[in-house]
């Protein structure tokens, strides 16, 4: 497995990020009002436009790789897509009717409407009214009860998945009259009128269900939820119970995003800072390997936990500084001249995690999107990349042999 | 003009998809009667699993489906009050055994059972800090921070 | 003289699964993400002090060593409050322990994650936000913690120490001033009452 790529486009968190279609191109929000495109020059990037419409925060962004539309949606309650003229980004506001925040965005795969998940327990989606010329929505209400962290298209065009902060992924039908045709019947229904409820599913130990994917042919759905949990669930049909719903509980802290990378693999990664491959079906799944972990690369592990190990003086690295205790010892006792016998105890500073103090794996904080970046000729991801709130952005390998023994065993090879 | 009560109606409450705290768990299927007889037996025969030193079979017992959520207030305590005599006389060097045997809901239920020990220190609990601590130790050793998101997300209290 | 050292020391074996508790604890809790409120437009509040939207607020959960010395910790999806209680085992324990966190907290402002009130019961809360969790290395903010927790106790002994030899030292003075026949035999008989 080759090293990944690493870049430092914000010292901040990156709040959304969106590659361009030939990938030569990245826009990110470094978390403020602004959306940054920036154009890859060599190993680094290089600022290209700035996109500034919002007045909140940005909190997502969606690149439309056939038709190169930008969609942002922010805190600011809006949504706007950019298109490009030849020479600039304009903007076209959307009217998203929403009255809290847009949380998530994302194009359908037609690329002919996108949907904005919100804090106002709704998800709009939208599509061109040709007539007045700009973007209109259409919500989607029942049952959500709370915010919409979370949203997923299925490769039909028609079938929309939710993640929710109650605790619950949902199917629903996107359908729009006269934008879709009718959708083959599948696993998750045969009748799709607009907002039918193809299926809702809880999380394990009442997690908020941070992310939600449809596998690439759309026949399972995967999530994370906020108790360390990923469960995928196949269905089998309309009406009849589900052929699996696998949930895998983790030890470690939970994932906060997901993607698929082939039929029998994701990836999913979160606030335990590193990229975890999954591989599994409808008989169970596991963890395969992670990509970046740093207990095999003969490190130390990704928290200390020798809390006795510290050893301090009551000021930390000042506490065997002669001067300082002799101003300590007139201060707290009034004593002049001699410092206070026995002393504070010596303290060698701080100890630091890593050599440097930093962590060791790649990201130093959350990882918040993981995206497929580079596919093979067989359709399968090769390559994904990943942000965070360190401001990194990463590039990486997909092992090459999807997980198992095997897939260690080829890693070993390249 | 002095009722000024109207301006605290929360008027929040009222919207009819307002999402309330017991909407986000399923409730008991036993139902409380069942849960508290449940409770009764299993309490009888950690008892005596504990008389007979089978300390693992005892944690067992009393993590598989313990009383949760409203209105069994009576089979929480005699789950609790059982659980704790389990963690007394359990010896400090068989902890870590125990614990890989269990069953990942066990650990899970059980982390959540030395919070609520925890909590309880102070307010007439007859168990000592340092043996909760010590197990709770031993169980992130074994189940990892993940166990303590799950008792930290899920709605059903023990 | 007395040393700083003088912890009790069967004190000390229950501190390291105490402060490795808080720390797991703590680790877990800091999952933290940008959350708009959901009930106020264009607003961004901690949820944790707000509390408004029950599905967004955590398990409380309390970490506790002894009957004094607890910590509980109140996550939320953008916010955690943690507070402390501090072990105070006699007057002047008390009152250096109520001056100690006052001082802090009346700065709150410097110390950022500080809370400018403790918790019912508690003597002093920090309160982390999403918007700390970014700009600051998360396991360092729990180290930052741990430290505090071991430090406070540490100087709160320190001080007590401290008046105590500083009465001592006023006494002596003090005392020498006054001329009365064999002063150094009333000062050492004096000095047998201070603590």
């Amino acid at each position: 497995m080759s090293a990944p790529e690493v870049f430092q486009l914000s010292f901040g968190p990156l709040t959304g990020i969106a590659f361009s279609p030939d990938r030569s191109q990245v826009a990110v929000c470094p978390n403020s009002n602004e959306v940054l495109i920036y154009a890859r020059n060599g190993d680094s990037w290089d600022l290209k436009d700035t996109l500034a419409e919002h007045d909140k925060l940005v909190t997502a962004i969606s690149w439309a790789p056939n038709t190169n539309r930008i969609v942002t949606c922010s805190q600011d309650r809006n949504a706007y897509v950019w298109t490009h003229n030849g020479s600039a980004w304009q903007p076209a506001l959307c009217l998203l009717r929403i009255n809290r925040a847009a949380t998530c965005v994302k194009w359908s795969p037609n690329e002919d409407k996108f949907a904005v998940g919100s804090g106002a327990r709704t998800i709009a989606i939208c599509s061109f009214d040709e007539e007045n010329n700009w973007w209109v929505s259409k919500h989607i209400k029942k049952p959500l009860r709370s915010t919409v962290l979370s949203i997923d298209w299925h490769p039909n065009n028609v079938l929309l998945a939710a993640g929710a902060a109650d605790a619950k992924a949902y199917v629903f039908s996107a359908y729009l009259k006269g934008i879709d045709s009718k959708p083959q019947p599948g696993v998750w229904g045969d009748k799709l009128p607009f907002s039918t409820i193809a299926g809702d599913f809880k999380s394990p130990n009442g997690g908020w269900v941070h992310d939600v994917a449809f596998s690439p042919s759309g026949d399972a759905l995967a999530f994370v939820a906020h108790d360390s949990s990923l469960s995928v669930v196949y269905p089998a049909g309309p009406g009849e119970p589900l052929a699996a719903h696998i949930s895998v509980r983790l030890p470690s802290l939970p994932f906060v995003n997901l993607t698929f990378v082939s039929e029998s693999s994701l990836i999913a990664a979160g606030h335990d800072c590193q990229p975890v491959l999954f591989s599994g079906s409808s008989s169970g799944w596991a963890i395969a390997e992670s990509l970046d972990d740093p207990a095999s690369s003969g490190s130390k592990p990704l928290t200390p936990h020798a809390t006795g190990a510290r050893p301090s003086g009551g000021v930390g690295r000042l506490g065997n500084n002669e001067a300082f205790n002799m101003f300590k010892a007139a201060d707290s006792r009034g004593q002049r001249g001699v410092p206070a016998p026995g002393g504070a105890p010596t303290s060698a500073g701080l100890t630091p995690v890593g050599s440097d103090g930093l962590l060791l794996t790649v990201h130093q904080n959350t990882i918040t999107h993981v995206e497929p970046y580079e596919w093979n000729s067989n359709g399968d991801v090769s390559k994904i990349t990943t942000a965070g709130r360190d401001g990194r952005l990463v590039l990486w390998t997909v092992p090459a042999g999807k997980g198992g023994l095997a897939g260690k065993m080829a890693g070993l090879q390249v | 003009m002095s009722d000024y009560a109207f301006r605290k109606i929360d008027i929040d409450a009222l919207d009819e998809d307002v999402l309330l705290p017991s909407d986000l768990y399923d409730p008991d299927p036993r139902g409380p009667d069942g849960v508290l007889s449940d409770a009764q037996s299993k309490s009888s025969e950690v008892r005596n699993l504990i008389s007979r030193g089978d300390i693992a079979g005892a944690l067992n017992t009393i993590l598989t489906d313990p009383p949760y959520g409203e209105g069994v207030d009576e089979a929480k305590n005699l789950t609790t009050t059982a659980l704790l005599l389990i963690l007394n006389s359990t010896r400090a060097s068989e902890i870590s055994g125990i614990l890989k045997a269990l069953g990942q809901d066990q650990q899970d239920h059980l982390m959540a059972y030395l919070y609520k020990g925890m909590a309880a220190i102070g307010q007439g609990g007859d168990v000592s800090g340092s043996v909760l601590l010590n197990w709770h130790e031993k169980l992130t050793e074994v189940a990892g921070v993940g166990c303590i998101v799950r008792v930290m997300t899920d709605r059903r209290t023990l | 003289m007395v040393s700083l050292q003088s912890f009790d020391p069967s004190r000390s074996n229950t501190l390291r699964p105490y402060l490795n508790a808080v720390r797991a604890t703590l680790t877990a809790a800091l999952t933290l993400e940008n959350f708009s409120s959901q009930v106020v437009e264009r607003h961004n509040k901690p949820e944790v002090e707000t509390s408004t939207s029950p599905e967004v607020l955590l398990h409380p959960l309390v970490v506790s060593r002894n009957e004094s010395e607890r910590v509980l910790i109140e996550p939320s999806v953008n916010s955690i409050r943690l507070s402390i209680a501090i072990k105070q085992a006699d007057e002047i324990e008390k009152i250096l322990c109520h001056k100690f966190t006052r001082f802090m907290m009346m700065r709150a402002e410097g110390f950022v994650i500080l809370r400018r009130k403790p918790l019912p019961g508690y003597d002093i809360s920090f309160l982390i936000t999403n918007f700390h969790s970014e700009s600051m290395l998360k396991h360092k903010l729990v180290d930052f913690i741990i430290q505090f927790m071991e430090d406070v106790d540490k100087e709160i002994s320190e001080m007590k120490l401290s008046l105590n030899a500083r009465a001592r030292i006023v006494a002596e003075s003090y005392l020498s001033t006054v001329s009365i026949g064999s002063s150094s035999d009333f000062v050492s008989y004096v000095s047998e009452f201070l603590p």
